[in-house]
């Protein structure tokens, strides 16, 4: 995929004065009860702002799966709040709850999550579905989406039919199809070799260049690396908030990938 | 989600788990088979009942005996010996209806029209086509009477009508020479009448009888009630014959009647089966005669549901379990549309539209069979030799939708029921772990 002025993108979208996208502030989450309390989380403070790369980094167990579920709004915190778009996610409830996240989010897992026996076009339109698109507009939606990944050739396989590199960008096209304003990528890379991780990789920062906030849960440092910020998760609490130059390292990054590829 | 896209996915479901979902539509399928089956037949049966009854006057008929008559009748029916007692002879006092009766009848709130039944015989019915001579019974026919006319039409039963009509049953037009039932209409045939008195003084039957020419209106369908019963008279005929039989009698013995009909308002037919009783007259309707075939027939279909019942049952069971399956090995699924919007009550939906989908497959395939095997049999019983020969209009099943429907309906309602407690489970699953769940 060709990349147009990454220096100049991210210039832009460190516009000063932008308004969060998403505000967390004292977040807390504890599981169990009394003896068997667990805190995951121990009050967490974070702004993310629109067309940001945040890399969310810690190790397995460390609570950066928790504070993604909960920046997505998959799970409720035990104290503190979370603003999506400027609104307390506290005060959303049911349908408007789901409206949200079907309209502007986009997830990417590490286990895919597809349903294997449809095709690749029903997985990728699955979010278009629940949102009640038409039928003949969520088809379109989807195609163009498949186009992005470049998977368009695939639409009508059966999702159990491709390759681990396949399924992942088939992932990313469902992530995107709704047009999100905020992508949240879980390990997108875990289960891929080098070579294939790459590619999402590229996928992934182009739509962040092109406007998209990009959140990524990772153990990986080299994919922290590329992110315009990393927020480090030790034990639930946020030990080390980084900024990269994130444009040159992330370019560099993208030419060795791309001469792999040749 | 849209509805047609959450029945599109429920169905695309039950398929992709070809095995398990055919063996529970099987389960259902069972149950619901049952249960049309019977309802078809139970329907057909009434039904020709129903059109018998009307054939007989409708439920407004009644049939009126003496209850000494029918007292008599019971203890000649019966192994016990009753103590003689002057009280319960002079209670049920004569076995025949006195004139006066028949103004009190009239008299009683309800009652449209009264008619007596005077003796009539008849020894044998021929035509000109025939040399043969038959035995017939005769009866008669009133205002008020559908008779189930295959072709033709009733006879005139007007009073100022003094032709001689009659309708045949189906079984006398060969007998009497006729090629087919057109054939046979407006032809005229005789009656053997014997003037019963005179018979005691002659040496041969011949020399007593008296030929009476009658036309033929129609020919009745053969039915239930018109097996054993040859023709249906009208009154001009049938007060001919009487006046015949009458020949050479007294006139207090000729004009008794044993028997009487009347019409009445069906609403009311309990307080004048009432009134009846206090003038010692035992009054039946057609339903009466033939309650307990309908009691019978209730039984049996009854019992037959309670099986289609418990097949039901256990098809619900196995609805619960092939659903609880599925939202165990869609947990996943389940948890990735909640991540992606998809609310609850959606959830719920899918899973109970995917049970109802089971219910509806499961009773069509159901209702397609019974009715396939139910037309199949309808035919095979009126086949030649089987008990339905001689009935053409006795259709032994009724599909109709007032009887299907219900069914369909009731069977999907069942599988919503059986469905709820997974469709509920998939409902409040926690997307965090379903998506976590490996």
């Amino acid at each position: 995929m060709k990349k147009a002025s990454p220096r100049a993108a991210s210039t832009a979208k460190k516009a000063p004065a932008s308004f969060p996208v998403i505000e967390v502030s004292h977040l807390s989450k504890t599981y169990g009860k009394r003896t068997t309390a667990f805190k995951a989380l121990d009050n967490i403070n974070l702004k993310i702002f629109p067309g940001e790369s945040v890399a969310i980094i810690g190790k397995s167990g460390s609570g950066k799966s928790t504070l993604m579920h909960l920046m997505a709004l998959l799970d409720k915190p035990t104290s503190g709040t979370v603003k999506v778009l400027g609104i307390n996610a506290s005060k959303l409830k049911g349908k408007k709850l789901n409206r949200l996240r079907n309209k502007y989010f986009g997830f990417v897992f590490q286990q895919f999550f597809m349903n294997s026996n449809d095709t690749v076009l029903e997985n990728v339109l699955l979010p278009l579905k629940i949102g009640k698109v038409s039928r003949f507009k969520r088809k379109k939606l989807a195609l163009k989406a498949l186009d992005i990944v470049d998977l368009e050739n695939k639409a009508k396989n059966k999702a159990t039919n491709l390759s681990g590199g396949q399924k992942q960008r088939v992932c990313i096209a469902r992530a995107i199809v709704n047009n999100p304003k905020i992508l949240f990528a879980d390990e997108p890379t875990g289960n891929l070799d080098s070579g294939t991780g790459k590619k999402i990789i590229d996928l992934l920062f182009g739509l962040n260049q092109k406007g998209t906030t990009l959140i990524i849960v990772t153990h990986d440092e080299d994919l922290a690396a590329l992110c315009d910020r990393q927020i480090r998760i030790v034990d639930g609490q946020v030990v080390n908030e980084s900024k990269q130059k994130a444009g040159y390292i992330r370019r560099t990054a993208i030419k060795e990938g791309q001469k792999e590829d040749r | 989600m849209k509805l047609t896209d959450i029945i599109t996915a429920a169905n695309r479901n039950l398929l992709k788990n070809k095995v398990r979902s055919f063996l529970t539509i099987l389960a259902i399928f069972v149950g619901s088979f049952t249960i049309i089956l019977n309802s078809a037949i139970n329907a057909g049966v009434n039904d020709y009942i129903d059109s018998q009854i009307n054939a007989m006057g409708g439920e407004g008929y009644l049939e009126m005996t003496p209850t000494a008559t029918m007292d008599m009748m019971e203890s000649m029916m019966s192994s016990k010996v009753s103590e003689y007692s002057d009280e319960k002879k002079d209670a049920s006092q004569s076995i025949s209806f006195k004139s006066e009766d028949f103004e009190k009848i009239k008299k009683i709130d309800g009652v449209k029209s009264v008619y007596p039944i005077y003796l009539s015989q008849e020894d044998y019915v021929t035509s000109p086509y025939t040399d043969k001579k038959y035995e017939i019974s005769l009866n008669g026919t009133v205002e008020g009477f559908e008779l189930d006319m295959e072709t033709g039409e009733m006879p005139n039963v007007s009073k100022d009508n003094t032709k001689f009509e009659v309708a045949i049953t189906k079984k006398y037009v060969t007998l009497l020479g006729f090629k087919d039932n057109e054939d046979a209409v407006g032809k005229t045939i005789q009656f053997g009448v014997p003037s019963t008195a005179k018979c005691y003084t002659v040496a041969k039957r011949s020399d007593c009888q008296t030929v009476v020419e009658a036309t033929i209106t129609g020919v009745q369908a053969d039915g239930i009630l018109t097996i054993g019963g040859g023709a249906r008279a009208n009154a001009a005929l049938l007060n001919e014959i009487h006046r015949i039989n009458s020949i050479g009698m007294p006139a207090e013995n000729a004009d008794v009647a044993y028997q009487a009909t009347a019409f009445v308002d069906p609403d009311k037919i309990d307080q004048i089966k009432e009134e009846l009783k206090k003038m010692n007259i035992t009054a039946m309707t057609i339903d009466d005669e033939i309650g307990t075939f309908r009691t019978f027939l209730d039984a049996m279909v009854a019992i037959l549901n309670v099986f289609g019942g418990i097949a039901l049952l256990a098809a619900a069971i196995g609805i619960i379990n092939t659903l609880f399956m599925s939202v165990q090995e869609r947990t996943r699924e389940i948890g990735l549309m909640k991540a992606l919007g998809m609310s609850r009550a959606k959830i719920f939906l899918s899973f109970s539209v995917e049970a109802i989908s089971l219910g509806f497959w499961g009773s069509i395939f159901g209702m397609l069979v019974s009715m396939t095997i139910g037309y199949a049999g309808n035919t095979f019983l009126h086949s030649e030799g089987m008990f339905l020969e001689n009935l053409p209009t006795f259709h032994f099943v009724k599909f109709t939708p007032e009887v299907i429907l219900p069914i369909i309906v009731l069977v999907m309602a069942i599988a919503f029921v059986a469905g709820t407690a997974p469709a509920l489970k998939a409902a409040k699953k926690d997307p965090i772990d379903a998506l976590r769940y490996e």
